[in-house]
C-alpha cells in the first residue's frame, strides 16, 4: 500500500504559504529581526510570522492558527473542501509549545493572589492542536499530538504513514506547528545554542540557532482511495526511520549513532539505496554539535557528493514545526525541480566533510529525505518520492 | 555577593562544592569527596556539556559572574581550584 | 501483540504486585491537603539507588516514568540480543508540567538571563521517554505522544503499528501523568471532588465526582507470546463497536472527563461490570491503569471487587475478589458521546 502525498501548506517567516516562502528562497530574502510578540531583553534575532490575520481560531492559541493556516492551504492543494465528510481523516501533528501551559501572566497572578482566572487553563485544554483541528474539521478518525521535542514534526508524519498502512484512515493530516514563545527563547538561550547574529547553518563560524514560528502540513491519502477520488499521483511518502541515540538529555550522539540509524530505516522503509537519493533536506539548526554530527553522518551514509541544505536560515528553528515545514519544502523541491542553497553557509570548517549547497540549483530525482534531530536524542527521517 | 569578597579561596572551593551538588542535583556525592584538583568534566567527576551550562548559571546568581565564551569557561571549570580563583580574582576586581 | 510485562507507581507504591494489592485491598482513603483529596505519589516510592547516577537530573515526572517503564522490561524476563531494539511510547496529558512551572518561577525570579538550562531540559515532553532510552540503552524508535481524550489508547494503537510493520520486536508502552498545585487549584475549580474521597464510577452521573491521581504505568507490548505472557491485545477501537464478547466490561469512569452518562448503554449488558479508577484515582490516563488491572485479571484468573460499589442502576458489578474463569475483557473508555472506545484482550 502506497501512500501519496496529495496537498502541502506551509507558514513560517519565509512567507504565508509555499508560493511565498519559495519566492523568499529563490532570492534569498531572509526575514528575521528582534523579538516583536511578547517583552523580551534577550538579544537573538528571530523569525516570526508578522501581521497574522486574527480570526475566529485565534481564540485558540496562536500554535493552532499557524497550523489551521497552513492545513487549509493542504486541503485546497488536495482538492478537500471542509468540513470533510464520507472520509475516515486522521490527524496527527507535531507541537512543542502548544503542549505546555507556559503562561508567564496566569502562573504569576496564580503565585501572587492564589486564586486567578482560569481562561488560559481553557485555552489551554482547548488547544491541543490535533484534537482541535479534528474537532474543526469533524474528522473522524485517530488524532494525536507528538511532542517529541524537535523531531515531533518528522515523526508525526511517521505515524502518519503506519496508521494509513494499517489501514485506520483514508486520509490523514500530518505535519507540525509551533508559535514564538518566550519561554522556549529563555530556556535554549540558557543552554548557549541561540545566536546573536543571523543562523549559519554548516558554515565554519557558526555560532547558534535562530528560534522561528509556523507550520507544515501535508495531507496524506492511501493511493487507493486517492485514485478513487479521480486524481493521478505525483508524490509518495515512502519511508519513515526513527532511532534515539540513548545518550544524553540534550547533546546529540558524537558520532550521529541515532541518526543514521533513522536514514538507513527510512530507506529501508522505503525499499530504495542511498544511491537513488537526489537530495536531504537537512535539520541544519546552524549550532556547533548539531552541524558538526549532521553533515558527519550524512557524508558517511550517503558519500561525498551528497547534496544536502538547511532551510532554517529562512524559517528559524520552528522546534515543533520544523519537520512538518522541511517535508513540505522538500516535496515542492521534487515537485518544481531546483533546491534552495543552504542560506547562511558562507565557508566550510574542517569539522564539516561536505559543503551543502550554496546556490540554488537545479534537480531532476525522485527521491527526497528529509531528517530531524531532536532534544532528548530522537532522530528521524522520511523519504519523499516523485514520480 | 558582598561576602565573597570577605572569603578566602578556601572557603570558596567549600562553597563552590556545595553549589555545585545542589544544582548539578550530584545527591550521591558530600562535598569533601570532591578533591580540589579532580578534573570536573568526562573523566573525573564526570560532568557534561549540560552541565556547564548551569555552572554559568551557578556562577551569574551566585557571584553576578558572566562567563559568555565558552572556551574560556574550559579553563575555567577545568577544577573545583580553577573555578575558585576565578571567583575570587573576579569577584575582588569590581 | 500480547502482553509480557507490566511496571507501575501510583498511590499505595511501586510494582504490579503492590498494584495486585491495592486491587485485593480495596478503596483507602486519599491524602488530603487544605481539605483537598488527591492520591499522590509519596516521594519514598521515587528514589532508586541502582539508578540515582544515570538519572540524577530527572524531575518526579520523568522518575515516575523511568522507575514503571523500567519495571516493565524486568517484568516480562526479555532479555535483548545486540542487535534489538525496543521501541517506546510515552503518553501524556498534562506533562511533566510542575518543572514547567517551576522553570517560569526561574523566569520571574533571575530575568529571562538567569533561568536554568537543567529545569528547561526537563520541562520538555519528551525528556522522560529520552531517560528511558539513556538508561534502558535502548535505540529504538522513541516517541511521547500528548491527548486530553485518549493518551493511551492511541499509545497503544500505534504500538501495534510499529510491531506489525516490524520496527521494532517490543515495545515499551505506557503513559505517565503528575499532580501539581496549579492543577489541584484548576480541578478544584472546574470539576467536582467528591467530598468523602470516593469516586463512583457507576452512577453514569453527568456531574461526577472526582479524586485526582498521580503516576505511570507501563507495559512490555511483543509481537510474539514471551515466557512472561498477560494476555493479547486483540481488538484496538477508537470509535464504535467491538465485534468481540467479552466476559467482563471495565470502564474507566472517574469524573475526569465530565459527562459520564454514555457509559451506562454500555454497561447495561447484563455482563459483569468493574472500574478500578477509585484505587488509583481520576486521570486522563487512568485507561492504563484499568488496562493493568484486566491484564491482571487475565493472567491470574481472578476478577477483583470493585472499590466502590455504589450502583444506582442495578448493574452487574464484580461484588467480590474471587477465582474464575475469564477469556475476554473489554476496557471501555468515553470521552464524547460520538466516540467510544474499547480495548478488547484476551486469555
Amino acid at each position: 500500500m502506497k501512500v501519496v502525498i496529495s496537498g502541502i501548506g506551509t507558514i513560517s517567516a519565509a512567507g504565508f504559504n509555499l508560493e511565498e516562502s519559495l519566492c523568499s528562497m529563490k532570492n534569498g530574502k531572509r526575514n528575521a529581526g528582534p523579538v516583536s510578540l511578547f517583552p523580551n531583553v534577550l538579544p537573538y534575532p528571530v523569525f516570526e510570522v508578522k501581521d497574522l490575520a486574527e480570526t475566529v481560531e485565534t481564540k485558540s492559541i496562536r500554535t493552532f492558527f499557524l497550523a489551521v493556516t497552513a492545513a487549509k492551504e493542504a486541503f485546497k492543494d488536495a482538492g478537500f473542501s471542509l468540513p470533510l465528510s464520507g472520509v475516515k481523516a486522521g490527524i496527527c501533528l507535531g507541537t512543542t509549545v502548544a503542549s505546555q501551559l507556559n503562561d508567564i501572566e496566569f502562573y504569576s497572578a496564580f503565585k501572587k493572589y492564589g486564586n486567578v482566572d482560569l481562561k488560559p487553563v481553557d485555552r489551554y485544554l482547548r488547544g491541543n492542536i490535533s484534537e482541535a483541528l479534528a474537532y474543526l474539521i469533524k474528522a473522524t478518525g485517530p488524532s494525536v499530538t507528538v511532542v517529541n521535542a524537535c523531531s515531533s514534526g518528522t515523526d508525526a508524519i511517521g505515524i502518519a504513514l503506519s496508521w494509513l498502512r494499517s489501514g485506520n484512515c483514508d486520509i490523514v493530516i500530518a505535519g507540525g506547528a509551533d508559535e514564538l514563545n518566550r519561554v522556549p527563547l529563555c530556556g535554549f538561550g540558557s543552554l548557549g545554542i541561540l545566536s546573536n547574529s543571523l543562523c549559519a547553518p554548516f558554515d565554519r563560524d557558526r555560532t547558534g540557532l535562530n528560534l522561528g514560528e509556523g507550520a507544515g502540513i501535508l495531507i496524506l491519502e492511501r493511493e487507493d482511495f486517492y485514485i478513487k477520488r479521480g486524481k493521478t499521483p505525483l508524490l509518495y511518502l515512502s519511508g519513515y526511520g526513527s532511532a534515539a541515540d540513548s545518550y544524553h538529555l540534550t547533546a546529540p550522539h558524537p558520532e550521529g549513532k541515532g541518526l543514521e540509524s533513522a536514514i538507513k530505516k527510512a530507506l529501508s522503509d522505503s525499499g530504495i539505496s542511498k544511491m537513488d537519493v537526489c537530495f536531504v533536506n537537512a535539520h541544519g539548526t546552524g549550532t556547533i554539535d548539531n552541524d558538526k554530527v549532521e553533515s558527519t553522518v550524512l557524508s558517511r551514509v550517503f558519500g561525498e557528493n551528497v547534496r544536502y541544505f538547511s532551510t532554517k536560515g529562512y524559517t528559524g528553528h520552528t522546534l515543533g514545526g520544523a519537520g512538518g515545514i522541511e517535508a513540505v519544502f522538500s516535496a515542492a523541491a521534487l515537485k518544481h525541480g531546483w533546491i534552495p542553497a543552504s542560506a547562511g553557509f558562507l565557508s566550510k570548517g574542517d569539522e564539516i566533510p561536505v559543503s551543502p549547497v550554496a546556490v540554488n540549483t537545479t534537480i531532476s530525482g525522485s527521491f527526497a529525505v528529509s531528517t530531524s534531530l531532536a532534544f532528548g536524542g530522537n532522530n528521524a527521517a522520511i523519504v519523499i518520492e516523485k514520480v | 555577593m558582598e561576602e565573597v569578597k570577605e572569603m578566602n579561596l578556601a572557603d570558596i572551593r567549600k562553597l563552590l562544592k556545595e553549589l555545585l551538588i545542589e544544582s548539578l542535583s550530584l545527591e550521591d556525592i558530600q562535598p569533601d569527596e570532591i578533591a580540589d584538583d579532580e578534573i570536573l568534566f568526562g573523566e573525573g567527576l564526570g560532568l557534561d556539556s549540560l552541565d556547564a551550562v548551569e555552572i554559568v548559571v551557578l556562577l551569574q546568581r551566585n557571584f553576578g559572574l558572566e562567563v559568555k565564551d565558552m572556551k574560556q569557561g574550559k579553563e575555567i571549570f577545568y577544577s573545583i581550584d580553577t573555578l575558585a580563583r576565578y571567583v575570587y580574582n573576579n569577584t575582588r576586581i569590581k | 501483540m500480547f502482553i509480557s510485562g507490566i511496571g507501575i507507581i501510583f498511590t499505595r507504591g511501586r510494582g504490579i504486585d503492590s498494584f495486585e494489592n491495592a486491587l485485593m485491598q480495596g478503596w483507602t482513603d486519599p491524602s488530603w491537603t487544605d481539605s483537598f483529596p488527591a492520591y499522590r505519589v509519596a516521594k519514598e516510592v521515587l528514589s532508586d539507588a541502582a539508578l540515582s547516577k544515570k538519572i540524577r537530573r530527572a524531575d518526579k515526572f520523568s522518575k515516575m516514568a523511568v522507575f514503571s517503564a523500567l519495571d516493565a522490561f524486568k517484568d516480562s524476563g526479555i532479555t535483548l540480543n545486540s542487535n534489538e531494539t525496543i521501541g517506546i511510547i510515552l503518553a501524556t496529558a498534562f506533562g511533566p508540567h510542575t518543572t514547567t512551572f517551576s522553570f517560569i518561577d526561574d523566569i520571574l525570579d533571575y530575568g529571562d538571563a538567569g533561568v536554568s538550562p537543567t529545569k528547561f531540559s526537563n520541562s520538555v515532553h519528551n525528556a522522560a521517554a529520552s531517560y528511558i532510552s539513556t538508561v534502558l540503552g535502548s535505540c529504538g524508535p522513541t516517541v511521547t505522544l500528548t491527548d486530553f481524550s485518549y493518551p493511551f489508547q492511541n499509545a497503544l494503537l500505534l504500538a501495534e503499528s510499529w510491531l506489525k510493520e516490524e520496527r521494532c520486536k517490543h515495545v515499551l508502552c505506557g503513559c505517565v501523568d503528575e499532580l501539581s498545585v496549579v492543577m489541584e487549584y484548576a480541578c478544584k475549580m472546574k470539576m467536582k471532588t467528591a467530598e468523602d474521597g470516593k469516586i463512583r464510577p457507576f452512577l453514569f452521573s453527568d456531574c461526577p465526582v472526582s479524586v485526582l491521581g498521580e503516576g505511570a504505568a507501563f507495559f512490555m507490548l511483543s509481537e510474539e507470546k514471551c515466557k512472561n505472557n498477560y494476555g493479547e491485545v486483540s481488538e484496538i477501537k477508537l470509535f464504535g463497536e467491538s465485534k468481540n464478547n467479552p466476559d467482563i466490561i471495565i470502564i474507566d469512569a472517574d469524573g475526569m472527563t465530565g459527562d459520564e452518562s454514555d457509559y451506562e448503554k454500555i454497561s447495561n449488558t447484563g455482563l459483569p461490570l468493574a472500574g478500578y479508577s477509585p484505587v488509583f484515582g481520576s486521570m486522563k490516563i487512568g485507561s492504563a491503569f484499568n488496562f493493568a488491572a484486566a491484564s491482571l485479571m487475565l493472567k491470574k484468573q481472578h476478577v477483583y471487587r470493585c472499590p466502590v460499589l455504589d450502583n444506582h442502576s442495578q448493574m452487574n458489578l464484580c461484588s467480590s475478589t474471587s477465582e474464575t474463569n475469564i477469556t475476554g475483557i473489554n476496557c471501555v473508555r468515553i470521552c464524547r458521546s460520538d466516540q467510544i472506545s474499547i480495548i478488547n484482550i484476551k486469555k
